[in-house]
């Protein structure tokens, strides 16, 4: 099953959107799939509630707090 | 009747407009999301140079354009204005369709136009190197472009599906003199600690920016660079619509509707901010970000969470309830953020001064292959957001029998991207019915990838 990915700008297979955030699913996942075929089954029968709990609640981080996340380990790692 | 429009070199702008200095409720500064303070400008200076870090705050209307700068855009600058003759034949539309090429930049896109930027201000403020992540490379290609031109060296941690899948690119920016790693790499304590996980760890965008700016932070005389969200990067872009303006000038027209494909928002503010100047000075004018309905962003009203929503009915929520048992956390709208868009795209769109429409996959590639059938152009899959939002227009500009002037920016071009084109016309983007077998197989094909920790 594959799908444009308007992240990476390529074709990918549903696998990598089910497992690239850490073996969580990517937060677009139900957005791009949800026309396409039954991803939310599909979520339901691969994860649990508290892990897609994990992954669609809340608002995602913007660019700047993630590069400022990313900043900070940086610099903790030195 | 012309059908491209050309401006003279010497007519090149030669200032960025930049539009905090006139938006109507000025973007809220960003906050530390550790502290929960405002960012200061000596927070990002491990990362960018002083003099960008500048150009992200001010509020000055106009940023004149270096001359070394215009020297390097006047190798594919002006762009080109075309008339859309042929889409507007086949549409059988009364409307007159504009689209500006940035496809004939080097790169192929309009990333360059800050690329070209962002190199000059870190070479004259003394760095030498840059870092950056991509995905499938279209914005290393344009910064690898863009520092061989200045004599800075790059490297670019490029997401691991995307370096095994997507050679043409890695080669376009070795061959401009960067060096292009798959991400994650065992050059960085990040990408070493994800491989511990998954030595095959196929990588993401997230991997990739914590290992370019460890890079940056770490390595002497070295800073990073990203292609679109920042608010220096999308002035760089607005060479785009001033140019249109002038050009479209040139033909005695002016815009009815403005479209641009929206993902991060740089070029959709490329070619919008100099007309949505015109906007909150009173003209009437459509502004419309089209964007993919990969995720909830600009379409789906982000902006109106707050704490008070204790009756989930905002509409993200139905989208994203995968069960009765789930229940989202509320959800804090302080930042006014959303998915990944640029701020100031948000902050205008939640104003009321852009539009926005998400389209799904297999209608922008159709609307790619009508564009590529008729204008001859093949788009780079991103830009057919904005083209079947063109199309959507022209045909109701068709119905209500009006000679509206659409002007589109077509941000680049897709040959390199024909893989994508590939997997639609052979009809591997299809919708999936599953039925049970199907799903127990797509499950046991999951196992080998990474489990949550």
């Amino acid at each position: 099953m594959d799908i444009y990915c308007t992240q990476l700008g390529m074709i990918i297979d549903i696998a990598y959107c089910f497992s690239v955030n850490e073996g969580l699913p990517c937060r677009n996942t139900i957005g791009c799939w949800k026309e396409r075929a039954d991803v939310i089954a599909l979520l339901k029968a691969q994860f649990t509630d508290e892990q897609l709990k994990k992954v669609f609640s809340g608002l995602p981080k913007s660019k700047l707090e993630r590069i400022l996340e990313s900043l900070k380990s940086a610099r903790e790692e030195e | 009747m012309e059908k491209k429009i050309f401006l003279n070199e010497k007519d090149i702008p030669k200032a960025w407009y930049n539009i905090q200095a006139d938006l109507p409720n000025p973007l809220p500064p960003p906050l530390n999301p550790g502290t929960g303070e405002p960012i200061t400008p000596d927070m990002l200076a491990p990362i960018f140079p002083m003099n960008l870090i500048e150009q992200e705050v001010s509020t000055q209307r106009w940023i004149d354009i270096p001359e070394e700068v215009l020297e390097k855009l006047l190798m594919w600058r002006p762009t080109p204005l075309y008339r859309a003759t042929a889409l507007e034949k086949f549409l059988g539309t009364p409307a007159k369709i504009y689209f500006k090429n940035e496809g004939v930049s080097p790169p192929g896109s309009h990333k360059p136009n800050t690329a070209i930027a962002q190199a000059y201000y870190n070479k004259v403020a003394g760095t030498k190197r840059l870092t950056t992540e991509t995905g499938a490379g279209q914005w290393g290609g344009a910064l690898a472009f863009a520092c061989g031109q200045f004599g800075l060296e790059l490297k670019v941690y490029m997401v691991r599906v995307s370096y095994n899948q997507k050679p043409y690119r890695r080669v376009m920016m070795e061959t401009w003199g960067a060096k292009c790693v798959p991400s994650p790499s065992p050059d960085t304590n990040a990408g070493r600690k994800f491989l511990e996980g998954n030595p095959d760890h196929p990588g993401s965008l997230g991997m990739a920016i914590s290992e370019a700016i460890e890079d940056a932070v770490t390595s002497k005389n070295t800073k990073y660079s990203l292609g679109s969200v920042l608010n220096h990067v999308l002035m760089h872009q607005t060479i785009i619509g001033l140019e249109a303006e002038k050009q479209l000038a040139a033909v005695g027209d002016y815009p009815n509707v403005v479209i641009g494909c929206a993902g991060g928002g740089s070029n959709f503010a490329g070619i919008s901010f100099p007309f949505v100047r015109d906007k909150i000075h009173g003209k009437d004018i459509r502004i419309i970000a089209a964007e993919p309905t990969s995720c909830p962003s600009l379409t789906r009203g982000d902006y109106v969470y707050d704490f008070g929503d204790t009756a989930m009915t905002t509409p993200l929520l139905p989208m994203y309830s995968i069960g009765h048992n789930f229940i989202p956390a509320p959800i804090h709208a302080g930042g006014l953020r959303y998915h990944g868009m640029a701020p100031l795209v948000s902050r205008l769109c939640a104003d009321g001064l852009i539009e926005a429409r998400a389209y799904n996959q297999l209608e922008t590639f159709a609307a790619g292959i009508i564009f590529a059938k008729t204008e001859g152009f093949i788009p780079a899959p991103e830009t057919n957001h904005a083209i079947a939002c063109v199309i959507e227009e022209a045909k109701a500009a068709k119905e209500e029998g009006k000679e509206k002037v659409i002007l589109m920016n077509w941000s680049g071009h897709g040959i390199i991207d024909l893989a994508s084109y590939d997997a639609y016309m052979c009809g591997k983007l299809q919708d999936y019915v599953l039925p049970n077998e199907e799903i127990q197989k797509l499950l046991k094909d999951l196992e080998k990838f990474p489990k949550p920790k």
